[in-house]
């Protein structure tokens, strides 16, 4: 899984030119988050995840930053992580009700990346049921995850399944 | 070899065990070598104990007839004549309260007391009281036996004896039939929890009571024992980490399939610790298994993972455990007896 971190002008269109040279490259792309809440100048920090096939990874990585470059996009951080640190889980109960951007932030505050997330619900205060894939750094071993986890859905009453 | 016996409960379970024996007894004698000589029935308001052996036979022509058979004595009590009975195995499948474990509990302890095997399909007295009861049989020289316990003739904890060179580092298993046969029906249909149960309820696979099902603690009991006898544990139920079935919704099914998954719940023994809650399980896993069936999933060092499926409950399938236990007992039996 390859982490890249980078600040978008706040225009239409400056997302594509973000994931165009991933996707050309053969990337394979997990999930971005923008981070509006955290835009200065009107630049938004934005995160993607996004997989290479083991043999591409050297090659493609060096090109797409080439191609970031000369697009003028700002990187601020690119790190190729292990591919075994990613767990799926599923919450239910009052999951947008309690907050399920808090939810996000404090699993990101502790390193663990949403990479892809699904929800099902018949309306918003009802109770709903929410897909989550995570990745989690190398030195974090999985019950760390998963006590930071459960930790939240412990305070906001949420029902964990985790694989 | 003459083994004498006496059942502990007539119910479905002893009834069945008994027509197994009934209906394999020459087979028996033919490849085991010894015969069995049923000594005595004792059911909650009385025991038909004869000295010179009860007819099976005679028994199932007219079974209606148990309390008015000659040998037939009222108001008598297991706990209360075991020690005076000429027997070498007890088989006990009374009805037992999940919390304590009686009356099996006190039952198995009393043969024990006396020096005799035991048999039993009663969960309760070992997931509470496993250490006591293995202490005293191991002080007593007696034999303990209990495949039915777990996933009925699926032999779950017999497996033991195939894995003796073996490590098993982690269990992961389906235990209530019940559960999954409601999971399965949520995921392949997009009911409710609520329609699965009644479903389940209406074909006889769910209590009227279904908590101690849904709720995870049947399942809690049965890893205890699987735990403790493959991995040679000391665990209770009251270390058993346990979520049920019933928050499990059809928008979380539905989701989990998104990614390839569905949810079963798990039954797990690991870094010793005993979990039971629903997890996320990849479709094309061997833990994929749909209806009322059990399975078990032994994660070994040197055979990778070893899978035991089959039908986890039912009369036949818990009196074929039974049978099991017995042939297995008496073989020990002569076996120590040739040394």
């Amino acid at each position: 899984m390859i982490y890249l971190e980078v600040k978008l002008p706040d225009i239409p269109g400056s997302l594509i030119e973000l994931i165009r040279p991933i996707s050309q490259y053969g990337g394979n792309i997990y999930g971005i988050l923008h981070h509006h809440d955290k835009k200065i100048n009107n630049m938004i920090p934005v995160d993607i995840w996004f997989e290479l096939s083991e043999e591409l990874v050297q090659v493609s990585l060096e090109n797409i930053k080439k191609d970031l470059i000369n697009k003028n996009i700002q990187i601020n951080k690119i790190s190729v992580g292990s591919k075994n640190k990613v767990l799926t889980f599923i919450i239910t109960g009052h999951v947008f009700d309690t907050d399920i951007t808090d939810t996000i932030k404090r699993l990101d505050s502790k390193n663990i990346k949403v990479l892809d997330l699904h929800a099902k619900f018949t309306e918003v205060d009802e109770i709903s049921s929410v897909m989550m894939k995570v990745e989690f750094p190398d030195v974090m071993k999985k019950f760390e995850l998963i006590n930071e986890i459960e930790k939240i859905c412990k305070e906001k009453n949420l029902f964990l399944i985790r694989s | 070899m003459e083994v004498k016996i006496c059942l502990i409960g007539m119910g479905n379970v002893g009834t069945s065990f008994l027509k197994l024996l009934n209906e394999k007894r020459e087979n028996i004698a033919d490849k085991f070598n010894f015969t069995t000589k049923l000594i005595a029935i004792f059911e909650y308001d009385g025991a038909l104990i004869n000295d010179n052996g009860i007819d099976i036979v005679h028994l199932f022509s007219d079974s209606s007839n148990l309390r008015e058979n000659q040998y037939w004595k009222s108001n008598v009590k297991a706990q209360d004549l075991i020690s005076t009975l000429d027997i070498d195995v007890c088989i006990e499948t009374t009805p037992t309260n999940p919390d304590t474990g009686e009356p099996a509990l006190s039952h198995i302890l009393e043969a024990l007391h006396n020096k005799i095997d035991v048999i039993s399909s009663n969960k309760a007295p070992f997931y509470l009281q496993y250490n006591t009861i293995k202490n005293l049989a191991s002080e007593t020289g007696c034999l303990v036996k209990y495949e039915a316990t777990v996933a009925s003739g699926v032999p779950a904890l017999s497996i033991k004896n195939s894995l003796i060179g073996n490590t098993i580092s982690r269990i992961r298993a389906i235990l209530t039939g019940t559960n999954n046969y409601i999971l399965s029906r949520m995921t392949a249909e997009g009911i409710s929890f609520s329609v699965a149960l009644k479903e389940a309820q209406e074909l006889g696979y769910a209590e009227t009571d279904p908590s101690l099902d849904i709720d995870g603690y049947d399942s809690a009991g049965k890893l205890v024992i699987v735990s403790n006898t493959l991995l040679g544990w000391s665990k209770s139920i009251e270390d058993v980490s346990i979520k049920g079935i019933s928050d499990i919704t059809p928008h979380a099914l539905e989701l989990a399939k998104l990614d390839g998954y569905v949810i079963k719940h798990l039954a797990i023994a690991e870094n010793d610790k005993l979990v039971v809650e629903p997890r996320l399980v990849k479709r094309d896993s061997s833990l994929n298994v749909q209806g009322t069936l059990n399975v078990v999933e032994l994660q070994t060092k040197f055979a990778g993972a070893i899978i035991i499926l089959g039908k986890g409950a039912g009369g036949y399938e818990a009196g074929a455990a039974i049978l099991n236990d017995l042939i297995s007992i008496t073989n020990e039996r002569i076996k120590k007896n040739e040394k």
